[in-house]
Order: structure tokens, then sequence, then C-alpha cells
């Protein structure tokens, strides 16, 4: 075990000492029971250890009588859940906003949708849910039945005060061209200037987690895999990894390098797609033809490997669900070396050219205390020297066996953000093609129970976007009994919300773009 | 009595219908040359290539619903793309086309001022067809029109006035009849700044700051439809023809050419054609090549290069006639 864990773990006890019970390698490096407040200095106490602390999520949990909150927590080497438990009678709880600013909409998310009241973080009517949704009922709480809840359609949202005297108030979203997806920001303008902005999420909640309560775990698999269309192979695997943890699955070798490949050919399309999309939002439509053209090959790979373009669902419980042939392996590599033969174009003209460098540089920048305040992941960390990487931090699958790069810039600007993504592309070519040239043989699954037993688990993956996290709790039935995901967009959002203030209205598009927003997967 | 030949000329050639047509051609040449240099076809199923692609998404525009906005100031909102329109193409009618204008066979002296005031005021519609639609997108990209409008006509004027000092006239002909050696040769600087300008001044990247499409949706068009949204895409083709023809004049010596045979007529429509499509092409190939500034570096750029810039040039320009010139 690094140092820094002992540490914080012996820090913890000493502090707090007979108040927590610790558990050793449970939800990541331990797992940590205290009671209702002391879960302020549970976090206190790691903050002062690791100053890289951040908030990965905070699940809820219906428990019967109490409701669970799990805090799960990252610092630079460990993965800490804090747990405790609040009545569901007087289902109240301090806010840790004040010592971490970043778990703000973690908060309000597990206020919408379980009902939990913390105190000092006053929460909107609904946050995730539709306006339409009765008050008082909280879906992911088990006593809800979903055919039961009557909607309410004549609490419209409430009117907000429109802007007065030289302030115009701009609503993007839900429907506008520089989103791709259904969400709404009201931004206030001075001018040219932003003053506020405002977000409305949930435009595309769709239960999932709810949803995945009622079906069976391999009919889940495909579940999660809809939360979004772009990253889909790295839900499936968020997914699978939790339950293979709680099953204690050893999956074979050869499934894991498979699994890698998939993984980074799904990274390299998604940095593809985004690259070509900030030209879009910045006016170079060359740029982004360019980019969706070489893209396309990288999807016919896809293809070759999983058999479906988007959807490969090729990862199952215990392995992954199609071989690679001996054949293709060449193939795959041809189309690599084209791309790679092209990368130091696309380089030269991100690091270079004028005017994609008079449009993002210094724009939307992020400092790294704030990054680490925010707990933004990803390339948004990334780029802001804040140097965390699922793959580098905690090696899952193969990825320790495989040598890559970390990419980092400092400047946390839009341009630093955009070509972190560039430089990736570099990095998952290099990581694909040591995949090939060190493919295991052997099989590809091997068989589990369909009955999970007690027990819950975390997985995170470094999906394109950034960390996405995983928690699976298993009943010892065939259905899990909660699955929470925490997606990088709903993680890079506040950065956001804090980067638009004070900058021009043309300013918003290549900010946004940045973070390479995914609304279904924030909303599930 | 009816002067016949006056009125085809309006109606058929030079007038109305060639400048239609060719307005329409330009838009496909852009839009081709785009799709290919973005590695796309670009339109190929109307008509061999794509060509009838222009017409037949003016058509079909023609045919859709027009709704108006509740609001909308509506008498602004009706008239404004018309009126425009209209205006660019009265403008367009002052250039020599086929060695005479279309109005008159050789223009009156002064007549280049008339021509960029009508292009001034048709930009000014075109600001009051947004302010007028009663939309927040609409309502800031006409703000950017006006802002970028204001800051780039006085360089263009500035500009355009560096031909008629050499050529020492304010008309079109002389201007255009006296350039044996075209002013691009005589006055490069002059025409470089000139293509910025005219590039601003059309809103083409990388200076299409007013209709962001990211930011501002559909920027003035935004609560266009139907007839009135065709007007006002006829009006910025026409535009693009306008100002291309306005640097062949200035610049390329209009459309004065060897006559190999027959009607010096025919081969002067044709140079205009060819220089007018040639800077067509230049200017899509800069848009092609940028991306979009944001206003305030559009408008620093103006400022501080280009309207210096036009200055320091038509100094030059009067120190060279007057010094110069004689010695040669």
């Amino acid at each position: 075990m690094p140092k820094s864990e002992i540490d914080i773990i012996s820090v913890i006890e000493s502090k707090l000492k007979d108040k927590v019970q610790i558990q050793l390698g449970h939800l990541g490096t331990a797992a940590i029971k205290t009671s209702n407040g002391l879960h302020r200095d549970v976090l206190k106490a790691i903050l002062e250890v690791d100053e890289k602390t951040g908030i990965t999520a905070i699940t809820g949990l219906d428990l019967g009588a109490n409701i669970g909150l799990l805090y799960h927590t990252h610092t630079a080497k460990g993965f800490f859940g804090i747990c405790t438990e609040v009545p569901k009678g007087n289902p109240k709880i301090q806010t840790i906003i004040d010592i971490i600013p970043g778990a703000a909409l973690h908060e309000l998310e597990v206020a919408d949708l379980l009902g939990v009241v913390f105190e000092g973080n006053p929460s909107p009517r609904h946050f995730l849910l539709s306006e339409y949704w009765p008050q008082g009922v909280y879906p992911l709480r088990k006593d809800v039945k979903a055919n039961e809840v009557k909607l309410n359609p004549a609490s419209a949202e409430e009117n907000k005060p429109p802007a007065t005297g030289r302030l115009v108030k701009l609503i993007i979203g839900p429907q506008h061209p520089a989103l791709l997806e259904p969400e709404k920001f009201s931004v206030t303008v001075d001018g040219e200037i932003v003053t506020k902005v405002e977000p409305r999420l949930g435009y595309v909640h769709r239960g999932i987690e709810k949803a995945a309560e009622s079906r069976t775990y391999v009919q889940d698999i495909y579940l999660v895999e809809r939360v979004c269309g772009i990253c889909n192979p790295c839900h499936a695997y968020g997914f699978v990894g939790a339950v293979e943890k709680i099953l204690k699955t050893d999956v074979p070798p050869r499934a894991k390098y498979l699994r890698v490949i998939a993984l980074e050919l799904n990274r390299l399309h998604s940095h593809l797609l985004t690259l070509g999309h900030a030209g879009l939002e910045i006016g170079y439509e060359t740029l982004f033809q360019y980019f969706w053209r070489d893209r396309e090959p990288i999807m016919d790979l896809i293809e070759l490997t999983s058999g479906n373009r988007v959807y490969g669902s090729l990862m199952t419980i215990g392995g992954v669900r199609r071989d690679l042939k001996e054949s293709d392996a060449p193939k795959i590599k041809t189309v690599l070396a084209d791309l790679r033969k092209k990368v130091p174009f696309y380089k030269k003209l991100y690091q270079d050219e004028r005017s994609i460098r008079a449009r993002m540089q210094d724009v939307g920048v992020l400092s790294r205390e704030d990054a680490i305040k925010l707990c933004v992941v990803g390339p948004v960390a990334r780029a802001s020297g804040y140097d965390i990487d699922v793959r580098k931090d905690f090696p899952y699958e193969v990825y320790g066996e495989i040598p890559f790069k970390e990419i980092g810039y400092t400047t946390g600007d839009t341009w630093a953000r955009m070509n972190v993504r560039m430089d990736e592309i570099e990095e998952s070519i290099n990581i694909i093609e040591y995949a090939l040239d060190h493919l295991p043989t052997g099989p590809i699954r091997v068989q589990t129970s369909r009955y999970v037993p007690e027990g819950e688990a975390v997985c995170c993956v470094e999906a394109p976007r950034g960390e996405l996290f995983y928690y699976v709790k298993g009943n010892g039935t065939v259905s899990p009994e909660r699955v929470k995901i925490r997606t990088p967009t709903f993680a890079n959002i506040p950065s956001f919300l804090q980067t638009a203030i004070g900058e021009n209205i043309a300013d918003i598009p290549p900010n946004f773009v940045s973070l390479d927003p995914c609304f279904s997967c924030t909303d599930r | 009595m009816i002067d016949f030949v006056l009125i085809l000329r309006i109606l058929i050639f030079p007038g109305f219908t060639f400048i239609l047509l060719l307005t329409l051609f330009c838009d496909w040449v852009e839009r081709k040359l785009e799709a290919r240099l973005q590695n796309r076809v670009g339109p190929m199923v109307a008509g061999p290539g794509g060509i009838l692609q222009p017409l037949a998404d003016f058509i079909k525009l023609l045919t859709k619903e027009d709704i108006e906005p509740r609001d909308a100031k509506k008498t602004v909102f009706k008239f404004a793309p018309l009126i425009a329109f209209t205006i660019m193409v009265f403008a367009m009618c002052f250039l020599p086309i086929d060695g005479a204008s279309v109005l008159s066979t050789t223009g009156f002296n002064g007549d280049l001022i008339v021509i960029l005031a009508f292009s001034t005021i048709a930009s000014f519609l075109l600001f009051l067809s947004g302010w007028a639609s009663g939309n927040p997108y609409g309502t800031i990209s006409s703000a950017r029109v006006l802002t970028q409008f204001l800051g780039y006509d006085i360089p263009l004027f500035l500009l355009a006035l560096t031909p008629a000092f050499i050529a020492g006239s304010l008309s079109m002909f002389v201007i255009a009849q006296s350039q044996t050696i075209p002013y691009i040769l005589l006055a490069p600087w002059a025409f470089v700044l000139f293509m910025i300008a005219m590039q601003a001044e059309l809103e083409k990247d990388p200076f299409d700051v007013p209709d962001a499409e990211s930011e501002l949706v559909g920027g003035l068009e935004t609560e266009y439809t139907g007839a009135k949204l065709a007007f006002l895409h006829l009006t910025r083709d026409v535009q693009i023809v306008f100002g291309a023809a306005l640097v062949v004049e200035l610049f390329l010596g209009g459309p004065y050419g060897p006559v190999f045979f027959g009607l010096p007529a025919f081969w002067y429509s044709l140079w205009f054609v060819l220089k007018v499509l040639a800077i067509v092409i230049v200017t899509e190939y800069i848009t092609t090549l940028f991306a979009r500034l944001r206003i305030d570096q559009v408008l620093s750029a103006n400022w501080r290069i280009i309207l210096p810039a036009a200055i320091l040039s038509l100094m030059l320009t009067v120190a060279i006639v007057t010094w110069v010139y004689p010695l040669v």
C-alpha cells in the first residue's frame, strides 16, 4: 500500500478513534463507516493529508428505515467511501460544499431523487426530475411504485423574472445549434459580456438507475450502454467491472486485452468527434469536415472488432462476447498507421493555426486550484495541470502493463483542453498497437452465476470525457439492489458555470464544447 | 416614345435577369468549391453537377409558409428584406457590365459614391430586418451587423478612393476604362486591404460574426420564413456578387479586355463574369481557411490595423499620383 493511503487511514484513526469503523479494500481503498455529522470531520482529515481530494459521487441508498449516503472520495492514490446514514423520517444532513464546492451538484441530485435535505445547500424544486413530477415523491426510494405516480401538469416551471435594463437574457437550449442534446442554460448578458449562467438539467433524464433495479444483470449491461451513445463501451465496462468485483470473477487475460482495445478505439473516435465539433463551434467548418472524415475509418474498426458501428455490446460479465480474428489485427494496424500519419498535421493545426489560437487561448481559464475544488475530471482536469487519469492512478484491466504517457497541460484554457485530446489520440494509437502485439491466447470469457451475491463494489473507468464511476450493490438475486452512475460531464459542468462568467457570448460555444459535454450522460 | 432597348436592358440583359442568374451561379460556385475544399461533394442532384440547386432552394423557400412573430415590428419586418434586395440590384445597375451600365451608357461623375452609399443602405436594412424580428438572437446579431459595418465601411470608402485618385475621376466608367494596366498592379497594397475590408463587409469568415450559428442560431434570419427568408438569402448572395463586381471594376479593369471578333458587348460580359468568378473563388477560399473571429477581435483588427492602413494607403496613393506619375 502506498504511503499516502496509510497516512490517511492512520490520521483518521488517530483523530476520530472509535467513532469510525474502517474496512480496508472495500469500496476502493477503504470504506469508512461513521455516524451522521462526522462525515465532515472524516473529509477534513482526508483533505489535510492530500490536497488532491475530491468528491467522485454521492450515492444514496434506501436501507429500509434509513437512507444510506456514500461519499465516494478520491485522493491522489486512494479511493475512499465515507458511509453514513440518516433516518428516513427526518433525512437531514449537513452539506459539505463549504469543504469541497464541487459536491454541490451531487448533493442536489441526491436531494431530488431520495429526498435528503442537505442543510446549507438549498435545492431548487427539481434538479433532474421534470417540473411536472409531484413534490414529496422520491423515485429512488423503494416504496415508490412507478406506475402509481401521478404527474401534476398544473405545476409548470415558475416564471423567473426577465432581465431588466441593459441586460438581455439569452436562452441557450433546450434546443440550440450549439448543443447537440437538450439542456437549458439561461445566460444573462450585458452587451456581449456574460454576467450569469443558470443551468437546468434533466431534459433527458430517463431514470436509468431506477430501471436497472428491475432488470437482470445481463439486461442491465445493454441498458447502461444506452446512457450514452458515444462512450457506450465505457459504460458497459463500468457496470461489468463492478459486478465482477462482487462476484470475485477472474477475467481471462485475452479478454482484458480485447477490452482495452475496445475502450481505446472508443477514445479515438470520441476525441476525433470532439476535435472536429470544436471546429464547428468556432466557425471552422473545414476543420470539422476533415476530422469527421478521418473518424470514419475508426468507426469501421469498431464495426470490425465488435460487429456494430456504434453499439458494439462487446463487454459481458466474465469477459467479452466476441473474439478478434487473427486476420483482423493487420487491418487495424493499417488504419491506425494511416491515422498516425495524419496526426502531425492536425497537431500543428491545433497548436499553431492563428484563428484557432485567437478563439481558444485564454478562453474559459480554469486554474489548478479551482479544478481541484470543483472536482473536475478527465481532459478538463489534465489541461489545468491537475494530473488525474484513472488508467494511471488506479490501473484497471491491463493498463498497468501497457506503457503510455499521461498528457498534461498547465494553462487550463480551452486551447489546452483540446490539445490534451489531440495528444491523447497518439497515445491511444500506441496503446492499441501494443495491445495487438501482446495479445495473449486463451479463452475470452468465463461463465458466471446469474445470481450475484450480497455485496457492493465500485468501478472507475477513464472514459474519453474523464473518470466514469459505477457503484453496484447486489442482493443475492438476479437484479441489482442499486446502480449508481456518475458520468464525467456531470462532474465537469461546474467548471463551465464558473469560467463562462465575465467572458464574451462568442466564447460560450468553444468553452462549452471543450468539456466535450454529453447530456444524455449527465441526466441518465 | 417607349425605349424598348432600355426596357430589354433593364429586364433581361445586363439587367435584372442577368444579375439574378449570375448571383445564383456564383452561389453554386461557392457551394461547390467550399464542398470540394472540405472533402465533400456539394450540391449534385438538381441539374448537371447540382448547378440548379440555388434556384431550387429559392423556389422551395417561396412555397413555404410565411410566419410573422407576434413581437415583430410588422412593417419593417415585412419590407426590409425586399427593399434591401431591390437596392442591391439597383446598385448593380450602375456598374458597367457589357461595356455600358444598365441605366445609362456612361454613368455620371460621382456614381462610385452613390453605389457605395446604396450598399451601405442595404446593410442597414438587413440590420433593421433583424432588429424588427423581436428575437434576442436577431437583436444581438443586428447589433453585431451594425458594429461591424460601421467599422469596415470607413476603410472600404477610403480604399475605394485609391483607384479614383489614380484615374482622377469618381465615375465608375472612367475608372474602369482608364485601367490599361489594371490597378491591382499599380496599387497592390490597396487591393489586398480592399479585399480584407470587403470580406468583412460581406460577413464572410473570418468575419462572419453576425451569423455565428453556434451562438446566435440563425442570426438576424432566425425568425424569417418563406418568401422573406428567400429574399434575405438572395440579398446576401447579390451582396457577394456586388462586392466581387466592385473589386473587378476598381482593380481588375472592369469588363474591359481583349475583343477577338464580333460584338464587343459579348466579350465584355464574358470578361466581367470571369473576373467576378475569380474574385468569388478567392473570397470563398479565404472563408474555408479560417475560423470565425470574435466581435472584439474583429473590431480591434479594424480600428487598429485596417483603418490606419487604409489612411496610409490613401496618402501613399495621393503622393504617388501627385509626384511620381508626372515623372513617368
